[in-house]
C-alpha cells in the first residue's frame, strides 16, 4: 500500500469529505550518480563563496533576491515563514466546469484522491454527482507552503486530482515566430479534405500501452549489459582480422581443466555441499537415482562409476 | 597482439556462428567452484537434446552476472545487441503490447544465452508461432518444508494415477530446485483456459482426496508440510523452467526428466537432484527422456470432465 502523500477534507458547500492524496504517476528516468574516473568514489558538492573559494557554513547562508541596481535584498527564512499561505487543510471546491473547458496546457501533477475513514459514503456521492453532470471541479488547497489550483474530475469511480498551473504562468505564444503569419494563410478545399482524410485513416482508439520510453530501455539495456561485463558485445560483426578463431570446446578446455583442477585443490566446496543424509544415500548403489546432487563427484575417476551406475538405473518410461 | 588468457576471453565458432566468449574462469557457482566455461560446455554439450524443446518458443533468460549468490534479473524482451542470427519470436508483454522474445533454437544460440550468465532458461507452454495454443499441460509440484522431494514424488504419482485413468501419458522432471513437474503433452488444439482448467480440477481433486499432503490453492501459508500442484502455470503469460535448464542452486542442478521408476524410488526416500555432469551422462546413456512431449498427441477431457 503506498503511503498518502497528503491528507486533508474537500470543503464542498457545507459538507466536508475527509480524503488522503496519493501521487497517480511515477516517473521512470534513470538517474545516475556522478563519480570520480579516476578513483571510482562518487562526486559530492559543497557549498563555496564566489569571492575567495572557501567553504561555507550553512547557517551563513540566507537567501538574496537580486535588484536590477545589481545589488541584493536579503530575505531570511522566519520572514518568509510569515508569509506562508495558511496550512488550511481543505481542497475548497470553488465551481464547477465542464472538462473540455480546460486547456490540457494548464494540467500539471496527478494525484488519486481516496476516501478517507468514515468518508466513503459522501466522496461516493459526490463522484457519482460529477460523473452524472459531467462537471469537472476548480479548487484550490495548500501543499508543502504553496498554494495550488486544482481540478478534480471523477474517473472509473474515483476522484483524480490534477494541480493546475495559474494563467499568468503560461507563457504568451504570439511571441514565437510565424505565429502571426499563420493566420492570414489560405487553404483550399481540397487541400483541407485531403488533409481530414489523412487524419481520418490515422485515426484509432488511444493505447497509452502502445507507447514506451525506448530511450531508457535502450539505457537499462546498455546498463544490465555492462552490469554482466560485456562491455565488448557478444558476436558483434567480427572484430579484427587478427583475432584468432578457434573451436569452442577447444576454447574451453583450459578454462575447464582449470576449474576442475582447483576444486581438487580445495574440496572443502563439496563436503559443505553434503549435509544430512548424504552419507547413508553414497552407501546403496543398487537403487536408480542414486546419483544425486549429494553423491556426485566432480572428478573424471568418479564421473566413469556413474556412468556405470546410471546404466544399472536405465529408466524405461512405460510405468509398470 | 597480446595473448588473452588472462581474463580469458575468446573468440570461438559454434556450428558456423562467431561468438566472442568473456570471463571464461568467473566463478558462477562459488559453493561448487562451477565457472562460467564450464556453464557454457554444459550447454554445447545439452544442445542437442535441448535445443528441440525450446525451438520456436520465447524464452525468458534469468541472468546472474556475478553468479548464483549474487543479484539476478529476469529478461523477457530480448537484448537489443543480440547476433543478428538469433530468432526472436513474439510474446506478451508487461502490459497490453507484444515484446520480442528470443528464440534460443541452436547450439550457437544457448551457447550465447550461457556467455551472458543466463543460468536459468523458462519458456512458455505455447509456441511462438501459436501462443494462444499450448502444446502441453504442466503440472507444477512444489512442496512446502518441510515437505520435499519424496511428499511431490508421491503426488507425482497420485498425478500420473488420474492421467492414466483419462488414458493420458504423463512425463516427470525435476524442477532442479526443490519440487517437480510432469507434463501432458497436447500436441493437438488447446486453449490455456482448457489446459488451466484441467490442471486445476485434478489438483482440486487430489487435494479432496489427500487433503492432509495436497493444497491447490496458492496462498503460501497453506503450504507447510504440504505440496502445492500449481496449475496456474498453464496460463498464457507464465513460463516454467525449461527441461535441461540449470538453476541457481548452491550446486549447478539441472531440470531433468526422470522416469516413473526414479520417481517411484524417490517417493520411498531417494534422492532425486542431478547435476550438469550427471544429466550429460544420462543424455549419452539414455537419449532424451523428454522426446516423446514434443510428438506425442493427446486431448484433454473436455470442460471440467474428469
Amino acid at each position: 500500500m503506498p503511503r498518502a502523500m497528503w491528507s486533508g477534507a474537500i470543503s464542498f458547500g457545507l459538507v466536508n469529505i475527509p480524503i488522503k492524496l496519493f501521487t497517480a504517476v511515477s516517473r521512470k528516468n534513470v538517474s545516475f550518480n556522478q563519480i570520480d574516473t579516476r578513483s571510482g568514489s562518487r562526486i559530492q558538492y559543497r557549498k563555496v563563496s564566489a569571492a575567495d573559494g572557501e567553504e561555507v557554513p550553512n547557517e551563513a547562508i540566507a537567501k538574496g533576491y537580486q535588484l536590477s541596481s545589481g545589488e541584493y535584498v536579503l530575505v531570511g527564512d522566519d520572514e518568509l515563514a510569515t508569509l506562508d499561505p495558511e496550512a488550511t487543510r481543505t481542497i475548497d471546491i470553488e465551481q464547477f466546469v465542464d472538462l473540455d473547458e480546460i486547456d490540457p496546457l494548464f494540467y500539471d501533477a496527478a494525484y488519486y484522491v481516496a476516501p478517507d475513514k468514515g468518508a466513503t459514503k459522501p466522496y461516493a456521492l459526490l463522484t457519482r454527482a460529477m460523473e452524472e453532470q459531467g462537471k469537472v471541479a476548480i479548487a484550490r488547497l495548500v501543499m508543502r507552503t504553496k498554494q495550488y489550483l486544482a481540478a478534480l474530475r471523477p474517473k472509473d469511480g474515483m476522484l483524480v486530482m490534477s494541480t493546475m498551473v495559474y494563467a499568468d504562468e503560461v507563457n504568451d505564444p504570439a511571441q514565437l515566430d510565424g505565429v502571426e503569419e499563420m493566420h492570414d494563410v489560405d487553404v483550399s478545399e481540397r487541400e483541407l479534405r485531403m488533409a481530414e482524410q489523412l487524419i481520418e485513416s490515422l485515426t484509432e482508439p488511444f493505447e497509452p500501452e502502445r507507447y514506451e520510453d525506448t530511450y531508457r530501455n535502450q539505457v537499462l539495456e546498455l546498463i544490465n549489459r555492462k552490469a554482466a561485463g560485456e562491455e565488448e558485445v557478444v558476436a558483434a560483426p567480427a572484430p579484427a582480422a587478427e583475432e584468432k578463431v578457434v573451436d569452442l570446446m577447444a576454447a574451453l578446455e583450459a578454462s575447464v581443466r582449470d576449474a576442475k583442477e582447483a576444486r581438487k585443490r580445495h574440496p572443502t566446496a563439496k563436503a559443505a555441499a553434503g549435509g544430512g543424509g548424504a552419507d547413508e544415500d553414497d552407501a546403496d548403489d543398487a537403487k536408480p537415482a542414486r546419483r544425486s546432487t549429494k553423491a556426485s563427484k566432480a572428478t573424471k575417476a568418479s564421473k566413469a562409476s556413474k556412468a556405470t551406475k546410471s546404466t544399472k538405473a536405465a529408466p524405461r518410461r512405460k510405468s509398470a | 597482439m597480446a595473448e588473452r588468457t588472462a581474463g580469458r576471453s575468446a573468440t570461438v565458432e559454434v556450428e558456423g556462428r562467431r561468438l566472442t566468449l568473456s570471463n571464461l574462469d568467473k566463478v558462477l557457482y562459488p559453493e561448487a567452484g562451477t565457472t562460467k566455461a564450464e556453464v557454457i560446455e554444459y550447454y554445447a554439450r545439452i544442445a542437442s537434446a535441448m535445443v528441440p524443446h525450446l525451438a520456436d518458443r520465447g524464452v525468458t533468460l534469468r541472468r546472474f552476472p556475478n553468479g548464483v549468490d549474487a543479484g539476478s534479473f529476469f529478461e523477457k524482451r530480448c537484448p537489443s545487441h543480440r547476433p543478428g542470427w538469433l530468432g526472436t519470436v513474439l510474446g506478451p508483454g508487461d502490459s497490453n503490447g507484444s515484446i520480442h522474445y528470443c528464440c534460443l533454437d541452436s547450439a550457437p544460440a544457448l551457447v550465447w544465452a550461457a556467455n551472458m550468465a543466463a543460468l536459468e532458461i523458462h519458456g512458455p507452454m505455447a509456441r511462438g508461432a501459436d501462443i494462444d495454443s499450448p502444446t502441453m499441460c504442466v503440472f507444477d509440484l512444489d512442496p512446502g518444508a518441510p515437505a520435499a522431494i519424496p511428499e511431490c514424488a508421491d503426488v507425482a504419482l497420485d498425478v500420473r494415477h488420474v492421467l492414466e485413468g483419462l488414458d493420458l501419458e504423463g512425463f516427470p522432471k525435476t524442477s532442479g530446485s526443490k519440487g517437480l513437474q510432469v507434463y501432458v503433452p497436447l500436441n493437438r488444439p488447446h486453449t490455456h483456459r482448457q489446459a488451466s482448467g484441467f490442471a486445476q480440477a485434478v489438483a482440486q481433486l487430489l487435494e479432496r482426496a489427500r487433503p492432509d499432503a495436497v493444497v491447490s490453492n496458492m496462498k503460501k501459508s497453506l503450504r507447510p508440510g504440504k505440496v502445492f500442484v500449481d496449475w496456474s502455470q498453464n496460463s498464457r503469460h507464465k513460463t516454467t523452467v525449461a527441461v535441461y535448464s540449470l538453476r541457481a542452486r548452491p550446486r549447478p542442478t539441472v531440470s531433468t526428466p526422470v522416469s516413473w521408476e526414479e520417481v517411484e524410488a524417490a517417493a520411498d526416500g531417494a534422492p532425486l537432484s542431478f547435476e550438469a555432469a550427471d544429466v550429460i551422462a544420462r543424455v549419452e546413456d539414455h537419449g532424451d527422456l523428454f522426446a516423446a512431449t514434443l510428438t506425442l498427441e493427446q486431448s484433454l477431457p473436455a470442460d471440467g470432465k474428469i
